[in-house]
């Protein structure tokens, strides 16, 4: 009888929701668990990363025993929207991980807490100080960065030497590059490079190398339409001569290494931040090297030396002096550095950095080698961007898309985005 | 099986209009108050309130780190004169509610009446057609679906056309496909609906002498409108409001040149990507208000070719 | 099809006809299944041909993919990661059965005051894009403290939030003929017990349907389960797949489709499972025995 079955149904639906709510009960308890101090600490990586950051944790546990850290972590995608919404709702973790394009944002919204409250607890003397200023949001210390990174030009080494081409050297220029892509292009038979027009990240290479930055002092725009329009008209040419990939490979990037030209064996090298070009290894057969960025007519370098990431204790924590150890030990413990090893960058700590050299394996070790071949050339980092460029880089590589379909020039894309630009700075 | 003879019979016949006593008004409608109830609270606090929330931030400054400001109508009036890609956004979300609702609810109407009077099999072919369903729009199938129709990929194998998500003209086909593809809720309410069309009807029209069509025309569409109705409506709205499957395509950018840019999408690169969580909450009451009017002419026209059981003769 | 109607009493389709629904069905089930060869194909492919092989068959087997996946993320295991997703779709569909088909009934079969704006109003609610109201919801279930609880993913449901699923199931109640309740009234029934004895069983297939599909968009909804979960203990297989995607290291793209996979089945098996209720609606008295 239908009344039957009616009774059964909703025996077990009962029974089904209790259980949902002794769970949701038994989980929510123990956040304050025996009297200890419980910190939250979260950042984005992978499980590789998760398991070092695990064992660095339970160091500090081990030796702050009135410490309970509890961890989260995920892709850097979804975690930047969550710590977002987290940070909004009045939900920041106690530590977290920040990327550079967030800490002014971070900052200026009352989120981070001043550092300098908490110096005692916290050493910054072993951070160069150029590094440790992209942390500072008018003169204040919000943030300090935790691994450092720069851009590289990473390539397939079997293919390049098969071509002939003479590898990249240090101090080469921007027209050398675009020759010996041109030359690897005809070679292969392959674009030797990813279109270079729709990243930002190349831009302010390219820019830097001619003296200028992406924004002023004053976190306005530090370039002009003439000069975006000459470094789209440059990746035009290109482009359309088949020496950089077309406009139907380049619209695939998605961040993953995995979705890039050179990740699908359509190109043979690929500008990228130099630790996560480690991605390569497992996808490029013929083995990837690191070369420099080119840089200006005059030898000006372009590229520096980018915190990778930076750590932050939330303003609104009820634990500072614990959340500051925390940092603290994780930037600058001996033990603490060797479970971390660079998976994070290479280490900002100087003192560290040094130590760890020779323990660094594999392309950890590749890495550190490129970055040492860089040390002291390279010029100081420019303060961390204003909180619109995480709208800008988007805008930067979808007003590109209109000149690779050739639905607009060059100079009518780059007044597009001045234009942008301008609204997105200004609110 | 069986277990369901006895109300059945009882229903016939379905079109008598005769009324019994009612009870009295004030106890049915504080019946109606005490099944309301957990709807109600859930309304109030899960649903108005942050809809009054987002309501009041669609007229202030709001960049989601520091208290919202007071700008009026500024987001609405920049929305509608100063922003292309707005409009751009509109254009592309029509388009895709104009390809994707017929032809996913065409497909799903057709295969639930094909599976409908099937002997054997029928279990098999539900799950089968389901089944893509069962994946969302995840990571996996949109990595799956770019490397289907990515450039040598299957699509561009067996046309020859090149890779559809690769090519602003046709990615937005590619991402109503992946809507289409994922039939299967529609296709079960559909044949829930089917299911519910009391087999004495057809028995009666057959005897009737109505042939196949004639009993499609009499007995399965008015019996099925109610359900048809809902599925044009929800689909309707859902594909308004369409996300996932184009982030999922265009890896979140809406590219290639924001072909596949559709409202949602935008909405969110403004209040998350951008924090203008302000200008994103016009955004999505403008298009509640767009989708509000859609559906109350789908409400119109529903008095005229839409027939319920329950009101006897409409 | 007409030619045969008049002598057709007991409707026998023609076994030719049969067997051309049959290889439409098939055929078409071949390009729709293809997508899924492909992500089973692609969850036993090697590092390099992950995404950059366009083929569907893998290389050689990685099925070390497999183990990977298995070993769980972050310490946590993946049983524990398979528990808590079960746990929170189970509760979901508890909710969304009982306190949609409540709202419904009233919806579709009482008569109150402001039945129309509050029906109008709940169809509203669907229309307002999620993303506008994810903040406010973020706020208030802060304010109750119940953020990295599996409150704010199952609460809502025993509070009937989804209107889909109340406007579903009215829709069903109003294809129930009014002379149901009239028959049970004259026999002395309240609207409680006419709900539970005659009004409910016979929406089954919609209350089956909001079973299955509560539960499959539950256990796939990735983005909920992000904002709301912290502890990685209270993690789902749904997260934890995503955990193998880190656009800024390393991602291995090979264990997120095993586990994608792995995710699959117990959706499937409720799928299976459930599904067959489906055809027991009201016409299974009659035709199909």
């Amino acid at each position: 009888m239908p009344g039957h079955r009616t009774k059964g149904f909703c025996a077990s639906a009962a029974a089904l929701a209790l259980c949902a709510v002794l769970a949701g009960c038994g989980g929510s308890g123990d956040t304050a668990a025996g009297g200890k101090v419980v910190l939250r600490y979260t950042w984005w990586g992978n499980p590789d990363r998760a398991a070092r950051t695990e064992q660095a944790v339970a160091l500090f546990e081990k030796q702050h025993p009135g410490v309970r850290v509890q961890t989260s972590f995920s892709g850097y995608d979804a975690y930047k929207q969550k710590l977002a919404i987290q940070a909004t709702g009045g939900d920041a973790p106690d530590v977290m991980q920040l990327d550079y394009r967030q800490i002014d944002q971070y900052a200026s919204g009352d989120v981070l807490l001043d550092l300098g409250k908490v110096k005692s607890a916290l050493r910054t003397s072993e951070i160069d100080a150029g590094l440790l200023a992209t942390g500072r949001v008018d003169g204040t210390l919000y943030a300090v960065p935790q691994g450092r990174g720069t851009e590289t030009l990473v390539y397939d080494v079997a293919t390049w030497k098969a071509s002939g081409v003479p590898l990249p050297k240090q101090g080469w220029t921007w027209s050398e590059w675009a020759d010996a892509m041109r030359a690897l292009a005809k070679k292969t038979g392959k674009p030797g490079a990813t279109d270079p027009g729709q990243s930002e990240d190349a831009f302010e290479v390219w820019l830097r190398g001619q003296g200028k930055s992406l924004y002023t002092k004053d976190g306005s725009l530090g370039f002009t339409a003439s000069d975006l329009t000459r470094w789209w008209t440059f990746a035009d040419r290109l482009r359309r001569e088949g020496t950089v990939s077309r406009a139907e490979q380049t619209t695939q990037l998605d961040g993953t290494v995995e979705n890039t030209p050179l990740g699908r064996g359509t190109a043979s090298s690929d500008f990228n931040w130099d630790a996560p070009a480690s991605g390569y290894l497992a996808i490029v057969k013929g083995g990837v090297a690191l070369a420099p960025m080119p840089s200006g007519t005059d030898g000006t370098p372009g590229q520096y030396y980018k915190p990778s990431m930076f750590l932050g204790v939330a303003a609104d924590t009820s634990h500072p002096k614990e959340s500051a150890e925390l940092v603290d030990f994780l930037l600058n413990d001996h033990r603490a550095a060797k479970i971390l090893g660079a998976t994070r960058g290479i280490p900002v700590n100087e003192t560290i950095r040094e130590q760890t050299a020779s323990q660094l394996k594999d392309f950890d070790k590749t890495v550190a080698d490129y970055q040492a071949s860089l040390e002291g050339t390279l010029k100081d980092p420019p303060q961390a961007p204003p909180s619109g460029d995480n709208a800008l880089q988007t805008t930067f590589a979808r007003d590109y898309d209109q000149v690779s379909y050739e639905r607009m020039s060059p100079r009518e894309a780059a007044e597009n985005y001045i234009t942008e630009a301008k609204a997105e700075l200004r609110s | 099986m069986t277990t369901t003879d006895i109300p059945a019979s009882t229903a016939r016949p379905p079109r008598s209009t005769s009324a019994p006593a009612r009870r009295p008004k004030r106890e049915r409608e504080g019946a109606a108050w005490v099944f309301l109830s957990p709807w109600v609270l859930g309304a109030i606090v899960l649903t108005l309130l942050p809809m009054a929330v987002s309501l009041y931030l669609s007229f202030t400054d709001y960049d989601l780190f520091n208290a919202p400001h007071w700008v009026g109508l500024r987001n609405y009036t920049q929305m509608f004169t100063e922003d292309p890609r707005y409009w751009r956004s509109v254009t592309t979300t029509l388009t895709y509610v104009v390809i994707a609702v017929p032809l996913q609810l065409a497909l799903a109407l057709g295969v639930a009446l094909a599976l409908k009077n099937m002997r054997r099999g029928k279990g098999f072919y539900r799950s089968a057609f389901y089944a893509p369903s069962l994946l969302g729009a995840s990571m996996s199938v949109a990595l799956v679906w770019r490397a289907v129709f990515n450039d040598g990929g299957t699509v561009d194998n067996l046309l020859g056309s090149g890779g559809w998500i690769n090519k602003p003209g046709w990615s937005l086909l590619a991402v109503a496909l992946l809507t289409v593809w994922q039939f299967g809720a529609p296709m079960v309410i559909f044949l829930a609906g089917l299911q519910q069309i009391p087999a004495e009807l057809y028995e009666a029209a057959a005897v009737d002498g109505a042939g196949k069509w004639r009993q499609f025309v009499s007995v399965t569409v008015p019996m099925l409108s109610p359900v048809l109705f809902f599925n044009l409506v929800l689909q309707t709205i859902q594909a308004f409001q369409v996300f996932t499957p184009a982030f999922a395509v265009s890896g979140g950018k809406g590219g290639p040149a924001d072909s596949t840019l559709v409202y949602t999408l935008y909405l969110y690169d403004r209040g998350f990507v951008a924090s203008h969580m302000g200008y994103a909450s016009a955004m999505a009451w403008v298009l509640l208000i767009i989708i509000g009017v859609v559906t109350a002419v789908l409400f119109r026209t529903s008095r005229t070719w839409v027939f319920y059981a329950s009101e006897g003769e409409r | 099809m007409t030619a045969t109607a008049p002598t057709a009493v007991p409707r026998k389709p023609v076994g030719r006809g049969r067997v051309a629904v049959h290889i439409g069905c098939l055929v078409a089930l071949l390009v729709m299944l293809y997508p899924l060869a492909w992500l089973l194909a692609t969850s036993l492919k090697p590092a390099d041909e992950v995404i950059a092989s366009l083929d569907l068959l893998p290389g050689h087997l990685e099925w070390s993919n497999y183990k990977t996946a298995l070993d769980g993320v972050n310490d946590v295991s993946i049983w524990r990661l398979l528990g808590n997703s079960l746990l929170i779709a189970g509760g979901a569909v508890v909710g969304n059965v009982v306190s949609c088909s409540l709202a419904a009934y009233a919806f579709a079969r009482l008569r109150f005051r402001l039945r129309g704006p509050l029906f109008a109003f709940m169809i509203a609610t669907i229309m307002l894009p999620h993303h506008a109201v994810l903040i406010p919801q973020y706020i208030i279930f802060n304010k109750l403290g119940l953020v990295n609880t599996y409150w704010p993913l199952i609460l809502p449901k025993f509070l009937a939030t989804e209107a889909f699923f109340v406007f579903l199931i009215v829709q069903f109640m109003r294809g129930l003929p009014r002379e149901l309740e009239e028959a049970a009234r004259i026999d002395g029934c309240g609207p409680f017990r006419s709900f539970f004895q005659v009004i409910l069983p016979l929406t089954r297939p919609a209350l089956i349907t909001t079973a299955i599909f509560t539960f499959i968009w539950t256990w796939n909804d990735f983005f909920t389960q992000l904002i709301y979960l912290f502890d990685p203990d209270k993690f789902t297989l749904t997260l934890a797949l995503r955990s193998f995607v880190d656009a800024s290291s390393q991602s291995a793209f090979g264990p997120m489709f095993a586990m994608s996979v792995i995710a699959l089945l117990p959706i499937v098996l409720f799928f299976l499972a459930f599904q067959r209720f489906l055809v027991e609606g009201m016409a299974s008295s009659g035709l199909k025995g």
